[in-house]
């Protein structure tokens, strides 16, 4: 099988000039200092093949180079060493919408926006209409693009976007974009390009998509290709190595609650001293088992008689979606402050932790009673992991049953025939 | 998986022509149309602009040098000349001064999709190249209702002089869009430039009033390419016996501007070229 993509030996440094030089003037007075440069490794050594017809994905965290990489495959940006040389016609959306102008209607940006994908006025021509319906925007043709909101823009722009048939898709994060329903539009479309044949570059930092849609991922970092691999496989890597980086930054940082950090908030009447997660025997960790125990120890100060407040608690992936939360006023239960210099031990027992393997962030905060006034609040004031053991997938553990019948027990429908014969 | 996809209809793509230049000329013309629109997109007389402004400015230009300075007073239909030279002059700045920032102001095209960076300098170019298209009807049709166009078979020169200074032009904005993304001085140097132009190309008056004043200086200014070429249009077009090519005016020298033209569309290639690949990360 030929490849599509051959990238080898791809290499990328960026100068960034401590100050931008871009005045004539600049140059002149400043001819010495011409020198002064910060250098960024964007990429280091990166090779790989893509078949014809892989669903390639592209993860890694923000300044991995993933961009870097995507901008050199679309000669968007060249190379300092190493090629990457694309056989066949490829389009490339890093961004939808690019060249769409304000100003024009829907229609003109139809024209304009094919025309940087390649096409023609004419072949745009006989397909306008199945664009405007596809994005749904058919009785806005003529309205000009200022006047749409940014979902109906998004709409038009990858209605758009997927019109060039070319032997390559590159598409960078597109996937975060669109309502629910539209967003469902995109996913046909990619399994239709899936059952096309098509090769396709996916980049995003969304790995549950790439798990999806993808046949293999590339996970970068750092500018360098950390693992390559089934996405199943390179998923579980990168959860590791997320924890791994966890840990690590646990271990730099004495305290746990960071007092400069822009997530926390509050007056501070009341404030958390300490926030710590201990195991089941007792020992502060970082690591815990899926439907294992955790518990969740907090000691607050009181500066002054606050009288009755509300303590909080939350978990939260690491991507910020809120899993399961609640607090002592909804189950009932007084914490008071009643003399200043006092301290208050909150613990929050859970049994067994019904999460999968991943990163996780708990989040803290002390409220008074009526929930208007925020003491002390820390969006990320734990985290920990949970290990990878169970191979079930998604975020919840469902702690369900299988059941098998045996035709003995449950009728099966030739049973009920034979009886009915 | 997905039960749906199957009923759903999807949009099938299109496959695109094969041939690059088809794809490249298209996208010129696109771009070209939408910023020939958004110049006049909003305004209550829209396109009406497009007519009205030049014969406006025509008209400034003819009271104040033709009438007031008497410019040209010796030679013959002065206010014909005047237009065909200001018709010119206005392609050479519009087209230059849009080139300059055709690179530096589509920062987020550069940097987002994949197309021949020449396109954008060629569709500003090509945007002016429409104002002047309409220029010159306006000033066929006001010429012609004066009754002053002398049209001969000398006149099947002008297209080649027009020629030139599309070569001059091209080469000019390539120059300037890939040196402004770098050094964004240019911009006022250049409209410095324009201005020492706009009076050593003889637009505003006839060459041969340099000549009268100096034979050396005329010399020196008749190298300067737009002044030949507005020199050579107006001995083609008005009044070939009465008004003097440059060739006649300053001899073999005439040639040395088309020379420079060439020279310069090559150097200004040659400069983008090397420039190309930087652009996406100096934006």
């Amino acid at each position: 099988m030929s490849s599509v993509v051959e990238v080898s030996h791809l290499r990328k440094r960026f100068r960034l000039p401590l100050d931008k030089s871009t005045t004539l003037k600049y140059r002149v007075t400043h001819w010495r200092s011409s020198s002064r440069y910060r250098d960024l490794v964007a990429l280091r050594d990166i090779s790989f093949d893509i078949p014809s017809g892989q669903f390639l994905g592209i993860a890694g965290p923000n300044g991995c180079g993933k961009s870097t990489l995507l901008k050199i495959l679309c000669k968007i940006y060249k190379a300092d060493s190493g090629y990457a040389r694309i056989n066949g016609e490829f389009s490339a959306f890093l961004e939808l919408g690019v060249g769409f102008n304000p100003e024009l209607t829907a229609r003109e940006n139809i024209f304009l926006g094919g025309a940087m994908l390649g096409l023609t006025r004419a072949q745009l021509r006989n397909k306008i209409d199945e664009v405007f319906a596809f994005a749904e925007l058919e009785d806005f043709a003529e309205q000009k693009l200022k006047n749409f909101s940014s979902g109906m823009q998004v709409r038009l722009a990858f209605s758009v976007a997927i019109l060039a048939e070319t032997d390559l898709l590159v598409m960078d994060e597109v996937l975060a974009v669109g309502d629910a329903s539209f967003q469902e539009k995109c996913f046909d479309t990619f399994s239709r390009y899936k059952r096309e044949g098509k090769t396709i570059v996916l980049v995003s930092h969304d790995l549950t998509a790439l798990e999806e849609y993808c046949d293999r991922v590339l996970l970068l970092d750092r500018g360098e290709i950390i693992a390559d691999g089934p996405a199943a496989e390179v998923s579980a890597a990168y959860h590791r190595r997320v924890a791994e980086h966890a840990l690590a930054a646990e271990r730099d940082v004495a305290s746990q609650l960071d007092r400069g950090d822009p997530n926390q908030w509050g007056s501070r009447a009341v404030e958390f001293v300490s926030v710590t997660l201990t195991d089941g025997n007792g020992e502060s960790s970082r690591r815990f088992d899926t439907a294992g125990p955790m518990t969740l120890d907090m000691r607050l100060l009181a500066h002054r008689d606050v009288g009755d407040i509300v303590c909080g608690m939350a978990i939260r992936r690491a991507d910020g979606l809120m899993l399961a939360g609640t607090n002592t006023f909804l189950d009932k239960v007084t914490v008071s402050c009643r003399s200043p210099g006092q301290i208050v031990s909150i613990r929050y027992t859970i049994d067994s932790l019904p999460l999968l393997a991943g990163g996780y962030i708990v989040q803290v905060a002390l409220e008074d009673i009526t929930g208007t006034h925020t003491y002390d609040h820390a969006n990320a004031a734990a985290s920990f992991h949970i290990n990878a053991m169970s191979g079930h997938v998604g975020v919840l553990e469902m702690h369900g049953r299988w059941q098998v019948g045996q035709d003995t027990d449950v009728p099966s429908s030739t049973a009920v025939r034979q009886t009915a014969g | 998986m997905t039960v749906a996809a199957g009923d759903r209809s999807l949009l099938e793509g299109i496959p695109r022509p094969r041939s690059v230049f088809q794809r490249n000329l298209n996208l010129v013309r696109e771009l070209s149309i939408t910023s020939f629109k958004l110049k006049y997109t909003g305004s209550a007389l829209g396109y009406v602009w497009s007519l009205v402004k030049p014969l406006m400015y025509f008209g400034i230009m003819y009271l104040v040098f033709s009438i007031l300075l008497k410019a040209g007073a010796g030679t013959t239909d002065f206010p014909v000349q005047l237009l065909v030279a200001i018709v010119a002059w206005t392609f050479f700045t519009e087209a230059t001064s849009t080139a300059m920032n055709a690179i530096a102001g589509n920062g987020d095209l550069i940097r987002k999709a994949y197309f021949p960076r020449w396109i954008l300098v060629v569709a500003s170019t090509t945007s002016a190249m429409l104002t002047f298209s309409i220029n010159t009807v306006l000033v066929i049709i006001v010429t012609f209702a004066l009754g002053h166009l002398d049209l001969t078979w000398l006149s099947l020169l002008a297209p080649l002089y027009y020629l030139e200074l599309l070569v001059l032009v091209l080469g000019l904005a390539l120059l300037l869009s890939s040196l402004f993304v770098f050094f964004r001085d240019l911009g006022h140097i250049w409209e410095i430039v324009s201005l020492v132009l706009f009076y050593g190309s003889a637009v505003v008056f006839p060459f041969e009033l340099i000549e009268s004043h100096s034979k050396k200086l005329a010399e020196l200014a008749g190298l300067n390419p737009i002044a030949q070429i507005i020199t050579d249009l107006r001995h083609v077009l008005v009044q070939p016996d009465k008004i003097a090519s440059m060739a006649s005016l300053i001899g073999p020298l005439a040639y040395v501007p088309i020379g420079i033209s060439v020279a310069v569309f090559i150097l200004g290639f040659t400069v983008f070229h090397k420039l190309t690949p930087k652009f996406a990360e100096s934006l």
